[in-house]
């Protein structure tokens, strides 16, 4: 990054590249086009095609058959993420992804389960209206709900939900510790430890 | 003109009444002082000593919550060490506290919440060692030890203002929690008020608990509809599941800290109709009602309603029923004709406010929970000497109840006699009304009742000091054989004596329905049309069975009659696709829009005002002032009401039992909800139980007029005498039979 942060043009490899002016006359433009026409720049072109086409070396990817790995930090379809520890949910109901959304599109249910801890029992996001601000990923205490890299969304319908059993890490990736931490927004800082301030125990 | 005392908050000139206090005032004057466990309709806790603020001369802070200001004093709310105060006993307060705000029912409306981020406590700098508590489990009630930080605030409003008295701090430093009472578990009438006062999440509703964030809830402002108290409520509703665009209500909530609410508002809100839109029931509706001879309904209906019956009963030429409404009806006819005036003169406010009040005729802690708070104020804020005069004790009224007056069942009329003559014996009345007194044969009044002559001397002298009385009658008397006499000596003390006179109507509307309609005398006919909780050929009811639905009082607008004579409003807070009484009216050409443009053509004789539905305000400010709906206006009535001579009063000998509620339950609809406990047992003392020769837990066959019904008997070892209480909550009971009735029971041999 510090090669980019030095704007002075002076220094580090700046130089002026020579355009030349645009002719403003006919004459000008007739000479412009005889010049181009005849210097055979077009086969330089054709050339690069020509010997890419044998050598097999091919820049282009054929979607949908291949993907371009995603970067960590792209906000696409939402993910809900498991606990290292013991492979259970991460999500512990508390509704603020739900209470913060711009769009209004995150819709959750919670009920008691049969150990008194809060569950919850409906979970929603209607992608049609998701703009994919990352506001959810931010405010969840807990990391359990991030984005994801799954970014085909397209649906015939302007309502596309998906669900929380959709959204899970499945509990065979999570077995194979597969699972993928989300590093975009609202991910935990790097030396967050250290600014962590500890309860005194000094009893 | 009462003394004021001036003086100074934070330069603002301010007054006060006497016996006000500094945060009162500073309240008054829209003044912030920040507290923790300060509640307005309790005596100060004193226990969080946020509230302190300096006074000038004096050392030291002072608790503004419970100290009463001087003259000319200058009073100081904030500075610098005034803050650090109260940014130490918040970071005292948040030791420990668990951080659990993403689970906790409290989130969002959390007082410890909210304060920690006013005092920006960002982190714990005290250590105490924490402590493993788990959570009590008490039925309605959840108490979880780890979440309380002992404000007291549930325990002042148990003991000061319901009369549970059913919890207690039990102290031990750090370790302090709250404990039910003298018990294992929480044994009281679930009145919920402990939950609605909770600053934190440590008292939660059990059936509440993680269903919903305070935040994601709407809110419905109503009243409730289960008595004729009229407390108001909100219903908070939210969409119940990703299947239905329809919500439910997921809870009910009251301005805690002015109004109170019973058990049966808070937790019993689920008795909406669900039935569904059938237009071959109401084309059946239609043609029942066009070749009705009488409409038989209930009182737990609104005031358009009731307006609606009416112009039905004038358009079609038939018959009102409605013997509850009729009988409270005529009892306060027969009460207007002796005092002159429509309405009773007395209200929940004038028997919090009293100190000294007699109840009779009423099993009021069941009855009527409104009536009950307001008595146990008056007796905790005021010392209020209480007079119950009933045949049967009530465990429930024993901590506020100074002196338990028995009379024997039915022997009412002498009773009101007696009190009459005792109360007015020094008044100046007129010589008629003295020669009537005079001739009242007390020997045998007093012999024939059971209430003897040292109990009135002894009331007599104990109301001798007290300046607010309050008689308050129930609904025993409404039934009474000589009901028109009772309110007629009803309104004879009011006459000539302090007291204003509260009658506790049994139902929600039945004071509306009686002064909207001109019922009829119950006959048996043929083809009689139901509305409500009522019997008849074709039943039109929220109540399931129904042969047309009609959306319940949570799911309809329209206004009713409470108590205080207060028109208050009802919301509607669930939706119900279905018919109304006025889709039926507008069939039958009573033609108007909606039910409740009939709002502000209610009878303006009766006392009702123009004002339309859409223009009654339904909340209490921030001051505590009751704005909801409006009062009846006070309408003068012609003053001919003749006093009759005493009957011999009844003897009731053999099985007796008493039609009366166990606490939580009034009527069908409350026995529709879901949470509240439903009691269906007879329950009879030890001394009944032998007279009748049953015992615990034998199923009895009650036979009591034309009605059978059967049932478990339960000894109740808080009952007394030779009166068993017979629930009426799941059956329909005759209401114009008196209430305590001569029955025969049979065990039932399996």
């Amino acid at each position: 990054m510090e090669q980019f942060n030095n704007r002075n043009v002076a220094e580090g490899g700046y130089y002026l590249v020579d355009i030349e002016d645009y002719p403003t006359d006919g004459w000008g433009k007739f000479k412009r086009v005889v010049k181009r026409t005849f210097r055979g720049e077009l086969f330089v072109g054709l050339w690069v095609v020509l010997r890419e086409m044998i050598r097999f070396d091919l820049h282009t990817i054929s979607y949908p058959e291949e993907k371009m790995p995603i970067g960590p930090r792209y906000r696409a379809i939402h993910e809900m993420k498991r606990l290292w520890e013991s492979d259970t949910e991460r999500c512990i109901g508390c509704g603020l992804c739900e209470k913060i959304c711009i769009s209004d599109c995150i819709r959750m249910d919670t009920k008691i389960d049969e150990n008194s801890r809060k569950e919850v029992s409906e979970y929603t996001i209607n992608l049609g209206r998701c703009i994919f601000c990352g506001y959810c990923a931010e405010v969840c205490p807990e990391l359990a709900i991030t984005h994801g890299g799954e970014y085909e969304n397209a649906s015939d319908q302007r309502e596309h939900f998906v669900d929380y059993e959709y959204m899970l890490t499945p509990i065979d990736v999570m077995k194979q510790n597969a699972q993928k931490e989300f590093e975009g927004y609202g991910a935990i800082t790097p030396h967050e430890d250290e600014r962590v301030k500890k309860t005194p125990l000094a009893y | 003109m009462e003394k004021m005392i001036n003086f100074k908050i934070d330069g603002q000139n301010v007054e006060a009444k006497k016996g006000e206090t500094i945060l009162q005032v500073a309240r008054q004057n829209d003044i912030y002082i920040p507290t923790m466990c300060y509640i307005s309709k309790t005596t100060p806790c004193a226990s969080c000593r946020m509230c302190v603020v300096e006074a000038e001369g004096v050392d030291g802070f002072v608790l503004s919550c419970n100290t009463p200001p001087t003259e000319g004093i200058n009073i100081t709310t904030n500075n610098a060490e005034l803050e650090q105060e109260r940014v130490n006993i918040m970071k005292l307060y948040d030791v420990n506290h668990p951080l659990e705000c993403g689970v906790c029912d409290k989130s969002g409306e959390c007082d410890l919440q909210n304060k920690t981020l006013e005092f920006d406590v960002s982190q714990q700098n005290f250590t105490a060692r924490d402590q493993s508590r788990g959570i009590e489990e008490w039925g309605l009630i959840n108490y979880d030890p780890a979440l309380c930080i002992l404000c007291e605030k549930c325990t002042h409003v148990c003991n000061e203002v319901i009369g549970d008295d059913a919890i207690d701090v039990k102290f031990g430093g750090y370790g302090s929690t709250i404990i039910p009472k003298n018990a294992e578990t929480l044994d009281c009438t679930f009145c919920g008020e402990c939950i609605a006062v909770c600053p934190v999440g440590a008292l939660i509703s059990s059936d509440f608990k993680y269903s919903a964030n305070a935040w994601e809830l709407s809110r419905v402002p109503s009243t409730c509809a289960h008595c004729s108290a009229g407390c108001s409520l909100e219903y908070e509703l939210k969409q119940s599941s990703r299947e239905t665009t329809a919500s439910s209500i997921y809870r009910v909530k009251n301005n805690f800290e002015f109004t109170s609410l019973c058990g049966a508002g808070r937790f019993g809100f689920d008795f909406d109709n669900k039935a569904e839109k059938s237009e071959v029931a109401f084309a059946n509706a239609v043609e029942a009602l066009q070749n009705a001879t009488a409409i038989r309904f209930s009182s737990v209906i609104t005031n358009e309603e009731a307006h609606i019956l009416q112009l039905l009963k004038e358009k079609l030429d038939i018959k009102l029923f409605n013997e509850d409404a009729r009988l409270y009806g005529a009892f306060m006819k027969s009460y207007s004709s002796v005092s002159g005036k429509l309405h009773h003169s007395g209200s929940l406010d004038a028997i919090k406010q009293s100190d000294a009040a007699i109840i009779i005729g009423s099993r009021v802690a069941t009855d009527n929970p409104g009536v009950r708070y307001a008595l146990t104020t008056a007796s905790r804020h005021n010392g209020a000497k209480i007079i119950y005069a009933h045949p049967m004790e009530d465990a429930l009224m024993q901590n506020s109840v100074t002196q338990f007056m028995k009379y024997e069942a039915g022997s009412e009329e002498g009773v009101i006699a007696l009190l009459a003559n005792e109360l007015l014996k020094d008044a100046d009345i007129s010589n008629e009304e003295r020669a009537y007194l005079l001739d009242l044969d007390l020997g045998y009044l007093e012999a024939e009742s059971n209430v003897g002559d040292d109990e009135l001397k002894l009331m007599s002298k104990s109301f001798a000091r007290s300046s607010q009385k309050v008689l308050i009658v129930g609904s025993d008397l409404f039934a009474h054989k000589r009901a028109l006499n009772i309110a007629k000596l009803v309104a004879l003390i009011e006459k000539y004596s302090e007291f204003s006179v509260v009658m506790i109507p049994s139902e929600v509307n039945s004071a509306g329905v009686s002064l909207l309609c001109d019922l009829d005398k119950d006959e048996n006919l043929s083809s009689v049309v139901a509305y409500g909780d009522a019997k008849g050929d074709f039943v039109i009811s929220s109540l399931e069975g129904a042969d047309l639905a009609v959306g319940a009082l949570n799911q309809q607008e329209g206004t009713v009659v409470s108590i205080d004579n207060r028109v208050l409003p009802m919301n509607v807070a669930l939706s119900f696709d279905g018919y109304t009484l006025n889709d039926l009216a507008k069939e039958l050409d009573v033609e108007k829009e909606n039910t409740i443009d009939y709002t502000e053509e209610l009878k303006s004789e009766a006392g009702f005002k123009a004002i339309a539905f859409d223009d009654l305000e339904n909340f209490l400010d921030s001051y505590g002032n009751d704005v909801r709906g409006y009062i009846l206006d006070e309408v003068e009535c012609e003053m001919n009401g003749e006093l009759e001579t005493v009957e011999d009063l009844p003897e009731f000998n053999g099985t007796i039992i008493y039609h009366s509620n166990p606490v939580l339950q009034f009527n069908a609809y409350t026995n529709a909800t879901k949470q509240l406990e439903k009691d269906r047992t007879l329950r009879g003392s030890a001394q009944f139980s032998t007279a009748a020769r049953i015992s615990d837990g034998d199923r009895v066959l009650v036979s009591f007029g034309s009605q059978k019904i059967e049932r478990i008997f339960k000894l109740d070892s808080e009952l007394k005498g030779t009166v068993a209480l017979n629930p009426t909550f799941d059956i329909s009971v005759d209401a114009s039979e008196y209430k305590f009735i001569k029955s025969k029971i049979e065990r039932v041999v399996k």
